[in-house]
């Protein structure tokens, strides 16, 4: 009896019970959760993802780099330093008394190699204390189980290079073809690599490629190649024209 | 007064109104599509402002600046992605209105509330020159080399403070931007510094080629690898005058934005973000139902858009009254006047007073230009939100190279801006703050020459401070260095 009774209470638990639906029926709740309030953390919210600890440590190389360079790269061979420093800046923070005249402190500044010292002094701390930051976050994702394989990562950086190298391509282009081809060639096989196919993309991207020729080159007359090889090849007053407006 | 009506006169010619329309129509356009930011278009736009005169391309600029952020709050409120980066509050309460079917009510409000924002800054701005002009002359005299090393120092501090969470980031992208600044032959002494004894690197890299890679072609490398979002359509019913009348209700609370946009805009390194986050939540605080924020409030959305558009001309005064830019756009916008030969700072205050009058009022005309364009145009502006991503990336590329090559028909500019870009995409993949990277460079640049052409009167460390400007900054870097320090373990005891 009573195992029937909790069953019926159960089931009149759950008819009774307000019904869930799903996301249609839900008021929207933006971005914002309501019940928090927007921190200042908000606005710079940072999370180092996968491959963050590759780069760091890419730019401890880079910082290492001009550190290692300082002394044959920026002057620093034909410095022109008092003889004692360590006695000069007590000197020059008054711990203690100069002994005649105290070297002034803007020659030190003027030299080749004091600005090349100042972004070395910045570039080398941050680049360890950014580096130490992204190993932590590395050790807690590895900790946590968390994917940590950069493969991926690196996979999008490659994929990246491929529209560097049409960009190059397009730059070698320009002065053979001219600018007007070159960027009608780019403006839709560029486009068409991408998945925008068919006559209609064709269209609007040639329209488009022409359209920015004819603003920067006829209109505003913005440099471009003047030798190009193709314009050699068309009659005096056709390459006269052509090298005048595209 | 004199200056005044020449300010205006200078506005009075027919390619300084055609940088005006084609700056602020563009500049919304570009605010529009999501994707791509001022930044980008500004970068695209630097190597044809070389053969434009120096008014008309700062005016160009200014209507790009001025303007991306009316036409950025149109996809946040319309299909919840943001413009401009800048329009990322405004996604919380403008999207919300959208679902509860009031695009139009938020599209209004965010323009009237943009238009206050703009135009407080302004006015703000012109009365300040208008009054205290006379007196501004003589801050030539008060502004030696050391205090505007001082004031670019502190610009320096504030950007690294204000990446609360990626401060070692920032620093190391501000010190990777300041070295690039000195490769190349220092000209007084015909020292080589990092030419490793390439003949490209002699002079230098050229600013242009450094932000059109950082900014235009990784945005567009970005743009390519990802893939293209499709946005849902939203319907837009009803007029967009009403919110002019609406803002009335809401006056404490655009007062207030606009407020914080303007201070904050003048504090180097600080910008839209801080003043938004600000604004956001003393609306909230303000608010009688704090529950509605991120429910599409109306007040919330106010906060959003008034205070990022009192941003722009309040970044121009640390520009023109101590020649440091504060944030990225400002920063190339300096690019400009080296090239034309004004040097801002104090001096400006004497030298070219009808200067900084028409930079205001072109400001002000592009607020009431973009405000009109949008009340007649918003239903096809709208429409651009639409264009696939990967095929803007592709158009970003080609309009890239017009910039690098034509400053100084070099290959090699090519080259190297694609290395740019190719740095640049690999940050934004990480979520790498770009930002240092230009301040790096351009305050990197004036913190040397100003401590360079200074020296000769500075014989100890305590010559470096012992002026009332250089002193007071400096006492204000300390603070800010201790606060940031403080809130930092702080945060951190809290995380443990």
């Amino acid at each position: 009896m009573k195992s029937r009774a909790s069953a019926k209470a159960l089931k009149s638990a759950v008819r009774d019970a307000p019904m869930r639906t799903g996301v249609a029926t839900r008021s929207f709740v933006s971005a914002c959760p309501p019940a928090r309030r927007i921190n200042v953390e908000d606005v710079n919210d940072f999370r180092r993802t996968r491959g963050d600890l590759v780069f760091s440590i890419f730019m401890v190389c880079v910082a290492l780099f001009f550190f290692a360079f300082f002394f044959t790269q920026t002057g620093w061979e034909d410095r022109k330093l008092p003889a004692n420093m360590a006695r000069y800046w007590m000197d020059q923070f008054g711990v203690t008394a100069p002994e005649g005249r105290l070297s002034r402190l803007g020659r030190i500044i003027k030299q080749g190699w004091f600005a090349p010292l100042v972004c070395v002094c910045i570039l080398v701390p941050a680049a360890l204390w950014n580096l130490q930051w992204a190993w932590r976050a590395h050790a807690w994702r590895a900790r946590f189980k968390q994917p940590t394989a950069v493969g991926h990562e690196l996979l999008q950086w490659l994929r990246a290079l491929e529209f560097v190298a049409w960009f190059v391509a397009y730059t070698l282009l320009v002065p053979v073809l001219g600018y007007l081809v070159a960027t009608l060639i780019l403006g839709t096989a560029l486009p068409w690599r991408l998945g925008y196919r068919g006559l209609r993309w064709f269209g609007i991207c040639f329209a488009a490629s022409f359209a920015i020729v004819l603003v920067f080159r006829s209109g505003l007359q913005i440099r471009t190649p003047v030798n190009i090889w193709l314009y050699d090849q068309l009659p005096q007053g056709l390459e006269t024209f052509m090298q005048v407006w595209f | 007064m004199e200056a005044l009506w020449a300010g205006i006169d200078n506005l009075a010619s027919w390619p300084v109104l055609a940088a005006i329309l084609i700056g602020s129509v563009g500049g919304l356009a570009i605010g529009a599509v999501p994707g791509i930011g001022p930044a980008i278009a500004i970068a695209i736009l630097l190597p044809a402002t070389v053969f434009l005169d120096d008014l008309v391309s700062l005016v160009l600029l200014l209507g790009v600046y001025g303007s991306s952020m009316y036409g950025g709050a149109i996809p946040a409120i319309l299909i919840n992605t943001p413009g401009t980066p800048v329009n990322a509050l405004t996604t919380y309460d403008g999207y919300a209105m959208t679902r509860r079917g009031e695009a139009a009510r938020a599209l209004s409000l965010a323009y009237a509330a943009s238009f206050f924002g703009g135009c407080f800054s302004i006015i703000l701005g012109l009365s300040a020159l208008m009054l205290f002009g006379p007196y501004l002359r003589d801050l030539g005299a008060l502004f030696g080399q050391r205090d505007i090393f001082m004031a670019a120092a502190l610009g320096a501090v504030l950007l690294v403070a204000a990446h609360r969470k990626t401060m070692g980031i920032a620093a190391l992208l501000f010190g990777l931007g300041f070295l690039i600044a000195i490769i190349g032959r220092q000209t007084t002494r015909q020292i080589d510094r990092y030419t490793f004894d390439i003949e490209y690197l002699y002079p230098g890299f050229n600013l242009i080629v450094v932000i059109v890679g950082i900014f235009a072609i990784s945005q567009a490398l970005f743009l390519l690898t990802g893939k293209d979002t499709d946005p849902p359509h939203a319907r837009l019913k009803g007029g967009l005058l009403r919110g002019f009348g609406e803002l009335n209700r809401f006056k404490p609370v655009a007062l207030i934005s606009a407020g914080y946009g303007t201070i904050m805009g003048i504090i180097p390194g600080v910008g839209e973000f801080v003043a938004q986050f600000f604004s956001y939540s003393t609306a909230r605080a303000m608010s009688r139902d704090p529950g509605k924020f991120g429910r599409g409030a109306p007040d919330g959305l106010i906060a959003s858009e008034a205070s990022n558009n009192a941003v722009p001309a309040a970044a121009m005064v640390p520009l023109l009254a101590l020649g440091v830019p504060g944030e990225a756009l400002t920063a190339m916008m300096m690019v400009v006047f080296f090239d034309a030969g004004i040097k801002p700072g104090p001096d400006i205050f004497d030298n070219n007073p009808d200067f900084l009058f028409s930079l205001f009022f072109a400001l002000l005309i592009i607020n009431v230009l973009v405000v009109i364009t949008l009340l007649i145009s918003t239903r096809h502006i709208a429409r651009i939100i639409y264009i696939p991503n990967r095929l803007l990336g592709a158009f970003i590329l080609i309009l890239a190279f017009v910039g690098v090559f034509s400053i100084r028909n070099s290959f090699t500019d090519c080259m190297f801006a694609a290395g740019f870009g190719f740095l640049g995409f690999i940050l934004r993949r990480l979520d790498w703050p770009l930002v240092p990277i230009v301040l790096g460079l351009v305050l990197g640049s004036i913190m040397i020459e100003k401590l360079t052409a200074g020296s000769g009167q500075i014989k100890t460390v305590v010559d470096l401070v012992n002026r009332p400007v250089s002193g007071t900054l400096f006492v204000v870097i300390l603070i800010v260095i201790g606060v940031t320090i403080f809130t930092s373990l702080r945060t951190r005891r809290f995380e443990h």
